[in-house]
């Protein structure tokens, strides 16, 4: 299903009531974020290659806080968004999403656990596809540990500490990192010493990685991080039955005491 | 009890419970359920005429271990202060089938109150003494000794009902049929010291099992045989009191009762209770057939300890008293400030003791009072705003509900922070720190540490 | 030969004087374990285990109070959470997760205390040494 005509239509429809929609537009033979604001504007949008838009947003509506918008989001993006806005990063409120459903190619490229908004917003550009599986995983869960070790050493010798897949994160806002923290991951050294850069990154994806894979698309030396942290996030579920960014209610995972009668 | 009653400053909340205890030292908070006994306790004057008119008769006191019987509108026991009497709804015979109302009627004072309802009271109170006392081992977990199957088998408190001048019995020992026993057994460490019940010694056995044999010396005169592993009589005069009753001719057996039975095995068995035990002085199994065998069943915490420990935050030793914060030098004291603990809550003992412990609570409760200041613990978490996101999540993690979000920054609360440092453990950017635990000085440590093991 | 150093977090109001009544009642245990007090086992952050490990420590114990019993109400609940999913983070990264073992200790639990220590240096005993794995 054609989803950009549906997608203006629904844009320029919204940009009767709201003063901005944050979406893609074609720049310099890829994509930048665009605050569409007049339905002229509506031919430079864009839908490919995927941008996360959550950051943007935030950043937009901090320096107009009475300012009404609206998104052009994934899946992942609403999932970022709920996440995001459980933190108090965001007010919702004012935000309205405008759905947009990934093709089954897209998903291909760009596995995750559901490849289309359903909890802000009930309006979805195109068709609503099944999940795809994730080979890199299935793959490495294969590995036996010391496959798992080399492999994770091999590839984090690669790193070379450019923050890329923190700055690209839309789960990462906090104002000072303690990635960049010398008591946690020495500094002056590349490849960081193995694990604690990646190690420290993988706990606090806990019940905040949203599976938008932008770290890893991010990533100038190609580390599989979405692997790992894929994993983690169905450890989540099942450890703590917390479904990153799907639930607005859900209180972040590791906070609250359990709920079990001692 | 009397003079307690009647001091000004004190206010004696009985039939209540605890049912919510928050705040901290100086501070507490305290909700109490005070339960409606159906008397109006400011019009009662404790004459007795509703106890004595009563028509739901025959139920089992619980004060005389089921051996008496009482009312269903009835006085705890006899000195129980406030002299005011409660109403027992399960056996009360207007409560269940709408009848009688026999005290409502003829109460001088027109102290009966059907209506009478729960009231809760919201108590607030600078210190706090825990003073809930013990409950015995249960004798029908050994039933090797035939308690509640056997005829004549009485734990202590059955028989110190018994021997009351003011019990069911008027102070006489009987058995069961009516008769008077022509000889008693007295078995010392029942659930004390062993491996399969409570392996402390309760402390208070040995001197009311030496008690009950003078008692049964002096009033029927009854051969009287003492079972025991040690003699514990520590205090002052015990000692004294032990040899005095060695010579009223009671029959001392170094050796654990191991059993209780009514199978005769030769005639001068039959009728009789058969206590078999090692008479290890003698280095021989005997069988010694009495006629009445009494358990001299030790000291544990209460049933409901765990609860008890709940609601104020008490910690438990291995044997699960109340554990106090330093066996030696702050018996009285919990690791909860502003908490005191006293008496056989805290471990196995006796009057003297507890009253010596009760003194103590008191002084420190008192000390505290005085002092008017309580230096809290420097250990307290803070947040650096540079590095806080806002994101809400150590709100949630802090179990005192110590931080709150001010203008989109966390903030800690200086007197509710307890310093535990579980926002600490969690903040992801690291914005919130623990005074005197800060992770600088953990790595320090832990560096440290690991140079020391490096020796190893 | 190989002796293995392991770092134990416990938390002052359960299980350090478990351990010190351990101490007391002159209990053997092996001398593997140097342990490092904090107010509560909540204070330990996944990020401190991490530094812990990079430091050369084979294992790290954090012992806290059993559930129900925390002088702070619940801090050991999240303590509770926290360690198994760092566990399987190591899992996932090839590291043997039984490096990191949580265990609820009382204040009154000395021998449970040594048991743990003897048990655990035995297990990481087992294992090689951390700084290998790390090279």
């Amino acid at each position: 299903m054609k989803r950009m005509e549906p997608l203006k239509r629904a844009v320029a429809e919204a940009l009767k009531e709201w003063d901005g929609v944050l979406a893609l537009r074609s720049a310099w033979g890829g994509v930048a974020p665009h605050l569409f604001c007049r339905e002229e504007e509506l031919d430079g949008l864009a839908l490919w290659p995927k941008y996360p838009l959550p950051r943007t947003l935030q950043l937009i509506q901090r320096a107009h806080p009475e300012s009404r918008l609206g998104i052009v989001a994934r899946g992942c993006e609403e999932r970022g968004l709920i996440e995001m806005a459980k933190r108090n990063q965001i007010d919702l409120e004012r935000i309205r999403v405008i759905g947009l459903a990934c093709t089954a190619e897209e998903a291909q490229i760009c596995p995750c656990s559901k490849p289309y908004p359903s909890i802000l917003t009930d309006m979805v550009i195109g068709e609503r596809i099944e999940p795809v599986a994730d080979k890199a995983v299935e793959e490495f869960l294969a590995k036996s540990s010391e496959e798992r070790l080399e492999f994770w050493k091999s590839q984090f010798s690669k790193c070379i500490k450019c923050y890329a897949c923190r700055t690209a994160c839309p789960q990462c806002f906090c104002p000072e990192c303690t990635l960049e923290d010398a008591l946690w991951v020495e500094i002056g050294r590349i490849p960081p010493p193995f694990p604690s850069f990646h190690l420290v990154r993988a706990m606090h994806t806990v019940g905040k990685c949203v599976g938008c894979r932008e770290c890893e698309l991010s990533c100038p030396a190609h580390i599989p991080l979405t692997t790992l942290y894929t994993l983690i996030r169905r450890e989540v579920e099942e450890l703590f039955g917390y479904q990153t960014g799907e639930s607005l209610e859900a209180k972040p995972p590791l906070v609250l005491p359990m709920e079990m009668e001692t | 009890m009397v003079s307690v009653g009647q001091h000004e400053n004190i206010e004696i909340l009985s039939f209540s419970e605890v049912e919510e205890v928050s705040g901290y030292v100086g501070n507490f908070e305290v909700k109490v359920r005070k339960k409606a006994r159906y008397v109006k306790e400011e019009l009662c004057n404790g004459c007795g005429l509703c106890q004595e008119k009563c028509p739901a008769r025959n139920i089992p006191s619980e004060f005389d271990c089921g051996i008496g019987s009482r009312k269903a509108i009835y006085m705890p026991f006899p000195q129980a202060i406030p002299r005011i009497p409660v109403i027992d709804k399960v056996n009360c015979i207007y409560f269940q089938k709408g009848r009688c109302r026999a005290c409502e009627k003829l109460c001088p004072r027109e102290a009966v109150d059907f209506e009478q309802e729960d009231r809760i009271l919201d108590l607030e109170v600078g210190t706090i003494i825990v003073a809930t006392g013990f409950d015995l081992f249960d004798c029908t977990r050994a039933p090797q000794y035939g308690y509640g199957r056997l005829d004549n088998v009485l734990t202590s408190l059955e028989f110190e009902r018994m021997i009351n001048s003011q019990g069911p019995t008027g102070g006489k020992v009987l058995l069961k049929d009516g008769r008077v026993p022509q000889s008693v057994a007295i078995l010392h460490c029942i659930g004390s010291r062993d491996e399969n019940y409570n392996e402390y010694c309760s402390r208070v056995c040995c001197m009311y099992s030496l008690k009950f044999a003078h008692l049964v010396r002096d009033s029927i005169g009854a051969q009287v045989y003492e079972l025991y592993i040690d003699m514990r009589t520590f205090g002052k005069g015990y000692e004294e009191f032990y040899k005095r009753l060695m010579k009223e001719d009671v029959i001392f057996i170094r050796g654990k009762g191991a059993e209780v039975t009514d199978v005769a095995e030769r005639p001068r068995e039959e009728g009789k209770l058969i206590v078999k035990c090692e008479d290890t002085l003698l280095g021989e199994l005997r069988r010694i057939p009495v006629d009445m065998v009494i358990l001299s069943n030790g000291l544990e915490p209460r049933r409901d300890a765990t609860q008890t420990a709940r609601l104020f935050g008490l910690s438990r030793s291995r044997d699960g008293f109340f554990l106090e914060k330093h066996p030696k030098l702050a018996p009285v004291e919990t690791a909860s400030d502003g908490i005191l603990i006293a008496g056989a809550c805290q471990g196995p003992k006796d009057i003297p003791d507890t009253v010596a412990q009760a003194g103590a609570a008191a002084a420190v409760a008192l000390s505290m009072m005085d002092m008017g200041k309580w230096t809290l613990e420097p250990s307290i978490a803070q947040v650096d705003v540079e590095r806080c996101s806002g994101c809400g999540e150590c709100l949630l993690a802090c179990p005192y509900k110590a931080i709150e979000l001010v203008e989109g920054r966390a903030q800690v609360s200086e007197t509710l922070c307890k310093g535990c440092g579980t926002c600490v453990g969690h903040c992801l950017p690291k914005a919130i720190t623990l005074l005197h635990f800060t992770d600088e000085q953990l790595v320090a440590e832990m560096q440290g540490a690991l140079l020391e093991l490096e020796v190893v | 030969m190989y002796e293995p150093k392991i770092i134990g977090y416990l938390c002052t109001y359960c299980s350090y004087p478990g351990a010190d009544l351990a101490g007391t009642s002159r209990l053997k245990y092996p001398p593997n374990v140097n342990i490092i007090r904090v107010l509560c086992s909540g204070r330990v952050s996944p990020e401190l285990i991490l530094r812990t490990f990079r430091e050369g420590a084979d294992g790290v114990l954090v012992a806290g109070c059993h559930f129900g019993d925390c002088h702070f109400i619940n801090g050991n609940h999240r303590t509770a959470k926290r360690i198994p999913i760092l566990k399987k983070i190591l899992e996932y990264a090839g590291m043997e997760p039984q490096r990191l073992r949580l265990e609820w200790i009382s204040a009154s639990e000395g021998e449970r205390f040594a048991e743990v220590v003897e048990e655990f240096t035995e297990t990481i005993r087992g294992l090689p040494p951390m700084k290998e794995v790390l090279r």
